[in-house]
């Protein structure tokens, strides 16, 4: 395989991985939502993408139907498990991403069962090379990702996003000033979930290709540990941890053609990322880039006039 | 033609085999008040030192059963001691435990597949079969139906009679009055996680011996056992055992239903989903209710 195209598949790679390990973020680290189908709403988003391409759809009107079809989904998963403790979502969710994996394996003609179905791209230029091909993917994915990237950091930081962060603390006080957390935990699910649908997507255009093995459980999890060692509630480490996770996996996928070991390397990788929890949950729950302080003017204020009124008693 | 008496006899067989898949669960649950993800390869790895006991070194099944449960059970104490207690000392929230408890099951799982390899294993025991009337009964469906029922007597009398059994609840319910009255809480939960454990392993070689035996086995069926552990009630084990009764018929019924309407049977497990959310929506307790004082 051509290096570049090699390299340039990685980008591609990494961005899409980090759209969903922000979608993760705002969920998991933002709204302390467990959520463990990920999948799940990428395979919506996949699948949608297919359908509606089929049809004749053009593709930014089929990415913007992926995000919207995952969003209703996501919204109407949640809702049973809402008012719930978070342990009650996360065993829904796993179990719903587990039955729409059977669904579109049995049902063969939604998009051809077991066996998967192509996928045409989103962008088809006659006669350029397979560089250009990644190189307008990587335009694509990268113009997704700072959408996704603008909206989750002005979201955040914005009073709905210190709601948000105010539900995950304490979910008592926020409700006794007035918060409906029920009502927080479902947009920020379903915007969760639109992120995931817009990155399967991606994902289905570029790959070209779907099949029910490709939403597999470990694809949710991937992006947990992505999410994890990145830091949860920062999105620039969430794009980090997609980076790093997308990184190693692709180093240990080289690993296996060159290095003979004991253990064959397919199940030593995952064992590793097994570890890797683990350890992270242990010593280092907080992830490589910590969440930041809120900022508002009043809090700067308040900060600057303790200051001054230090510096005068000086 | 429907053969009714022998759907009901599949359905005990398949409660049976959640009931005894799901008790550990439901107990860790509501004692350490996380769901343990790594059930599931306990159920696994169970059904893999069973294996090895019963057909690589030929000792048959009931040695196969009493090594496993007491192999699987310590690993399963090894595993809150080394890795579950750590974090919880820590202050982790109950979302950082369920990430761990996958993390766990990760490990765990491609380890046996690192040991044991992903083709597909079989028992080669031979199961006699025996007919009765209009129903067909191999001897290995009379011993998961035989350990289901003695399993229910006997945690039943120890959970009522014994020491441990009332500390076991007294813990479950309320951790502070429990740690006040003198139970060692640590002696109770690692007591809890060994049985819980154990009876994985049980119910990973009654599956494995009934269909087959790979990494994923524990895997296939853990969505009708957290469904058995949350229709019944977290916590609660009078409410598991007829949880486990209700989903293994509701299944049964299920997949006559399905060939009539001409689905796929693969959907069997959507079923024990159906439950799940129902129960959900209708009473997040689940039969609990039932059993005040269990």
């Amino acid at each position: 395989m051509d290096p570049l195209v090699y390299l340039l598949d990685f980008i591609v790679f990494i961005g899409i991985f980090s759209i969903l390990s922000l979608s993760l973020n705002l969920e998991f680290g933002f709204a302390g939502l467990a959520n463990f189908g990920k999948v799940a709403f990428v395979l919506v988003g996949a699948y949608s993408y297919y359908i509606l391409s089929e049809i004749g759809v053009p593709f930014y009107l089929c990415l913007i139907l992926c995000a919207l079809s995952s969003a209703i989904v996501g919204f109407l998963v949640s809702l049973p498990t809402l008012k719930l403790r978070e342990d009650y979502l996360a065993i829904v969710v796993l179990s719903f991403g587990e039955i729409l994996k059977l669904i579109v394996k049995s049902e063969g003609w939604i998009a051809g069962g077991v066996w998967g179905t192509p996928v045409s791209p989103a962008i088809t230029i006659d006669g350029v090379s397979s560089r250009v091909d990644a190189l307008v993917n990587i335009g694509l994915v990268y113009f997704c990702l700072s959408i996704c990237l603008i909206m989750a950091h002005f979201l955040m930081n914005s009073p709905y996003g210190r709601v948000i962060r105010a539900i995950r603390e304490d979910e008592i006080a926020a409700e006794a000033l007035g918060k409906n957390r029920a009502r927080y935990r479902a947009q920020i699910f379903a915007l969760g979930s639109a992120m995931a649908g817009l990155g399967g997507g991606l994902y289905a255009q570029y790959i070209q290709f779907i099949d029910p093995y490709m939403f597999v459980p470990m694809l949710t999890f991937t992006v947990w540990i992505m999410v994890l060692v990145g830091g949860p509630g920062n999105n620039w480490g969430a794009i980090l941890g997609a980076g790093l996770v997308t990184f190693f996996d692709r180093g240990a996928n080289i690993a296996k053609d060159y290095l003979t070991l004991p253990i064959d390397p397919s199940n030593l990788q995952y064992i590793i990322y097994g570890v890797l929890i683990i350890l992270v949950l242990l010593y280092r729950p907080q992830g490589l880039v910590k969440e930041s302080h809120v900022k508002t003017k009043a809090l700067d204020r308040v900060s600057h006039e303790r200051t001054t009124v230090e510096i005068r008693r000086s | 033609m429907v053969n009714w008496a022998q759907i009901l006899l599949n359905s005990a067989i398949t409660g049976s085999l959640y009931l005894i898949g799901a008790v550990g669960l439901t107990l860790t649950y509501g004692l350490s008040k996380f769901p343990n993800f790594a059930h599931a390869e306990y159920i696994t790895f169970g059904a893999f030192v069973g294996y090895l006991v019963a057909e690589q070194l030929g000792l048959g099944l009931p040695m196969s059963l009493l090594a496993a449960f007491l192999i699987t059970g310590l690993g399963g104490l090894l595993c809150y001691r080394f890795v579950f207690q750590p974090l919880a000392k820590r202050g982790a929230t109950i979302i950082h435990l369920m990430v761990a408890s996958i993390g766990l099951g990760f490990l765990l799982r491609y380890s046996i597949g690192a040991i044991w390899g992903w083709e597909p294993l079989y028992f080669h025991i031979d199961w006699p079969s025996y007919d009765m009337g209009p129903i067909r009964i191999t001897s290995l469906w009379i011993w998961i139906i035989f350990s289901a029922v003695a399993l229910s007597i006997i945690l039943h009398l120890m959970l009522i009679k014994t020491k441990i059994g009332k500390a076991i609840r007294a813990s479950s319910s309320n951790p502070e009055l429990a740690l006040a009255s003198g139970i060692n809480i640590n002696r109770v939960i690692l007591i809890t996680w060994f049985i819980g454990a154990g009876l994985a392993a049980v119910a990973g070689i009654f599956r494995a011996a009934n269909t087959q035996i790979w990494p994923m086995t524990g895997w296939d069926i853990i969505l009708p056992i957290f469904a058995v552990a949350i229709l019944g009630g977290i916590g609660n084990y009078y409410g598991s055992i007829v949880a486990a009764f209700i989903i293994g018929l509701a299944e049964n019924l299920g997949v006559v239903a399905l060939m009539a309407l001409g689905l796929s049977t693969s959907y069997r497990i959507a079923i024990a989903f159906a439950i799940l959310i129902i129960t959900l929506i209708i009473k997040p307790q689940g039969l609990a209710m039932l059993f005040r004082r269990g």
